[in-house]
């Protein structure tokens, strides 16, 4: 019964995201075939280039091996990016499953149904690593397909696929215990994502600089240590043996935590409840203005959204000189031209497109969260306590886009004045109006976004995260693969991504803004329309 | 003279005979009125449908004249509504909570919370995912009376409460009559509307049985009665208790259906040893089947 509780209550988010992932896997084999040619030459020219690039991006990559085969493509390319994502999916699990159910007193039934509190959870890790196990087959059977006679040894992607499963439910584990010790869901599944992110960019600052025995924290180094692809199947007895004794220790602790503490409550010692015993409204004039006082809510979530992607943009831009200068030296003619028709030869071009394209997915991402507690509004009954007060549906619809735009706004700014200071710092001058132009347009990517999903989640709101999700992954796969195929214009343009272009790199594409703003437009009139025909919570 | 509520055939069709269907109803100003039936008989799907949230299949709902659906915002300015499913809030505070709809509605007094979260002994200052049910329900009732609406609209308002905030809920109710307002109270406690309402209208199975005054009510007062003899049961001295049915008799003990009063069967029971003699409120459904079948 527990399982099929579990299994039920994550059965669209479980089919999207095995669609996404053997789809990538498709794309990634195919686009390997397109870019790196046939001939044995073609093949060495690919990776001569690809393994300079490789070194560049080490911060984000692995570090190259064997690009000239498919193997060593996907391990690179793909597995190296992926494994990420399956971190983040962790996250948000293991925080539904140690807080979400919680939360919505779902625990509190199984538990006086006489479920105990470790099978519970252990049902739960087990239905996750279950689901994960699908997933990972299903990816490498749609990557088997598509591999179009390339040698991809099928022993050696299922160590990988081992692998994956490893560090994913390493992550769970780690995620699980974070849920112990706060009291809600969001606050789980931000601290978890947040840390997988550090531990990423741990794992990144190891392949370049001496850190130490840091780097053995993070999961993603553990992971990186088997190359199975590349190594006949072979995967790090340590990388690997780690993985699955941290897994299972975290997971361990995590059920011992959730069988003592009390429900609702923290594992934390000394966390108690405080009360400022009072019988008085909030004096707060914010929260009786209209957008500021939803956004006061959720001020600490913007300020530490705000605070990760400043420190981000400055990361990004703190190497950027190195990378340019790299790339722009190469000893690779066709690079060296590659780059420099692509306008990334030169630094504040660069600065925009490292910048901007990090924020585009970001900001989108942002939305996607927005429009979850949208569509949580509605099944919580938030909506209805709203719609009870004078208060029209316009004004719901405005004033959520509005306090989206906002808090977006916030982000941006500080993002755009942290890269603006960072370039100076390495002697790079920016053109500050193209900096605030293109801080500015970057507010058409969540309005668009936003907007998508208002209209989703007035119409059918369980769906609204999957099928946003959707639309935001199918405009980076056709953002990223356009180039790759040679797709037609027209193509590239059913990206969102795309529609916003590269405005500090070359000229500002106002069709794609318009675009953008038009689907904004149209998305938040058809929201309003939605909204004021379907019942409330039904 | 405008109606407080006004419905005309308003329906509601869910499928499966679930639902309100064809309700004609009249509430006049100043009147508490209450709405009676069991679980699933369509007391919340009229609430939602009066409040604007849902739409109706078919038929009008007015409120002061204005009609719920097309003028729902100038609606909600008279009304204040208490939702039978209580809304999560999370991570605010009950003053937030309250600062926020208060700022939302804009014609709030700061000292007329403050005097209900007296009356209710209600701590605003707590997360409101610490509250207790009781709490929340609480929370729930400032927000419906906090800006002294001329309509109140409560769907199973004392819910949780326990016995003293109920008393204090129903001094509420009582002081927003004093001042005029009209309420409409949803419940499925027959004791419960006998405490403040005029007139009690009953719906079963998404139809409205009837409508009446309260003191016709007092005909519909019942207990169901178990009383449990050390001897033999008195078959025949029970039957002959006219007030008396549903008889039934097992072993030593007799159950059954009592209307009016009690003392016609405590004189049958008198002279024999009864060990055990419970009584309670029928549930609305026992009611039904025995007036309306």
């Amino acid at each position: 019964m527990l399982i099929r509780i579990a299994l039920k209550q994550q059965t669209v988010g479980v089919i999207a995201l095995a669609l996404v992932v053997a789809i990538g896997g498709v794309l990634n084999t195919l686009a390997f075939v397109q870019i790196a040619g046939t001939t044995p030459a073609e093949r060495a020219a690919f990776a001569q280039q690809m393994t300079l690039l490789g070194a560049q991006l080490s911060y984000m990559l692995p570090v190259p091996v064997r690009i000239d085969t498919l193997a060593g493509y996907l391990e690179w390319r793909w597995f190296g990016t992926l494994v990420v994502v399956f971190g983040i999916w962790a996250a948000i699990s293991a925080s539904g499953s140690g807080r979400g159910d919680e939360e919505r007193g779902l625990v509190e039934q199984w538990l006086a149904a006489g479920v105990g509190r470790a099978r519970y959870l252990i049902t739960r890790v087990a239905v996750f690593a279950a689901i994960a196990t699908v997933v990972i087959g299903a990816m490498q059977l749609s990557i088997l397909l598509s591999a179009d006679g390339e040698p991809l040894a099928r022993g050696d992607l299922f160590a990988m696929g081992v692998n994956l499963l490893a560090t994913t439910l390493c992550c769970y584990g780690i995620a699980l215990v974070i849920a112990q010790l706060v009291t809600t869901r969001r606050a789980a599944g931000g601290i978890a994502a947040g840390l997988f992110i550090a531990l990423f960019l741990i794992n990144g600052a190891g392949r370049t600089a001496n850190i130490g025995a840091a780097r053995w924290l993070s999961p993603f180094y553990l992971f990186e240590r088997s190359r199975p692809l590349t190594e006949g199947g072979a995967l790090d007895p340590v990388g690997i043996g780690a993985l699955l004794g941290a897994g299972a220790v975290l997971l361990a602790i995590g059920v011992v935590t959730f069988a003592r503490r009390d429900l609702g409550g923290t594992a934390l010692p000394g966390t108690r409840r405080e009360s400022r015993g009072t019988r008085s409204p909030s004096r707060d004039p914010l929260l009786r203005l209209p957008v500021l006082g939803p956004l006061r809510q959720q001020r600490i979530w913007v300020a530490a959204w705000l605070v990760g992607f400043v420190a981000l943009s400055a990361s990004l831009i703190s190497i950027t000189r190195t990378i340019v200068d790299s790339l722009t030296s190469s000893e690779v003619p066709f690079m060296r031209a590659y780059f420099e028709r692509a306008g990334l030869s030169v630094y504040d071009s660069f600065v925009g497109v490292i910048w901007l394209s990090t924020a585009t997915l970001l900001l989108s991402v942002y939305a996607i969260i927005q429009v979850a507690s949208w569509s949580a509004d509605d099944g919580e009954g938030r909506l209805a306590t709203i719609l009870s007060a004078p208060v029209s549906h316009t004004r719901v619809i405005l004033e959520r886009l509005a306090t989206l735009l906002v808090a977006v706004g916030l982000i941006a700014a500080a993002s755009s004045v942290a890269v603006y200071m960072v370039a100076a710092g390495q002697g790079i001058t920016l053109d500050g109006g193209r900096v605030a132009l293109a801080a500015t347009l970057l507010l058409t990517i969540p309005f668009a976004f936003g907007s998508i999903g208002q209209f989703v989640s007035a119409s059918r709101p369980r769906i609204a995260v999957v099928a946003l999700s959707t639309v935001a992954v199918f405009s980076y796969f056709v953002q990223q693969f356009v180039p790759l195929f040679g797709w037609p214009d027209w193509v590239a343009n059913l990206s969102l991504y795309t529609l916003y272009g590269t405005p500090m790199s070359g000229d500002v594409k106002w069709a794609g803004v318009a675009g953008l703003v038009g689907i904004g437009i149209v998305a938040t009139a058809a929201s309003l329309v939605a909204l004021r025909r379907r019942d409330v919570g039904a | 003279m405008t109606e407080a509520i006004e419905t005309k055939g308003l329906t509601k069709d869910y499928g499966n005979g679930r639902g309100i269907f064809d309700l004609d109803l009249g509430i006049a100003e100043g009147e508490v009125f209450g709405f009676l039936g069991p679980n699933g008989a369509g007391k919340t799907t009229t609430i939602r449908l009066l409040m604007g949230l849902i739409h109706a299949t078919r038929g009008s709902a007015r409120i002061f004249g204005l009609d719920c659906d097309h003028d729902a915002v100038a609606v909600k300015r008279k009304v204040g509504y208490c939702p039978g499913e209580l809304p999560q809030f999370g991570g605010w505070r009950g003053s937030e909570v309250v600062a926020y709809v208060a700022g939302l509605r804009g014609d709030v007094k700061d000292a007329t919370i403050t005097a209900l979260a007296e009356r209710l002994d209600l701590d605003l200052g707590r997360k409101y995912r610490e509250y207790s049910h009781g709490n929340k329900q609480k929370l729930a009732l400032i927000l419906a009376f906090m800006h002294q609406p001329a309509l109140v609209i409560l769907d199973e308002p004392t819910t949780g409460l326990d016995p003293l905030v109920q008393q204090e809920f129903y001094g509420i109710v009582r002081d927003a009559r004093t001042r005029g307002a009209t309420m409409f109270i949803s419940s499925h406690v027959l004791s419960e509307v006998e405490h403040v309402c005029d007139r009690v209208g009953i719906v079963r199975e998404g139809h409205l049985a009837t409508v009446s005054p309260l003191e016709d009510l007092v005909g519909m007062r019942a207990f169901r009665v178990e009383i449990d003899f050390a001897d033999d049961v008195p078959v025949d001295r029970l039957k002959r208790v006219e007030e008396l049915d549903q008889l039934v008799v097992t072993d030593h003990r007799a159950t059954g259906l009592l209307r009016g009063t009690f003392e016609p069967l405590m004189a049958a029971v008198a002279g024999t040893r009864v060990i055990g003699f419970t009584s309670r409120e029928p549930s609305l459904e026992e009611i039904f089947l025995t007036y309306y079948r």
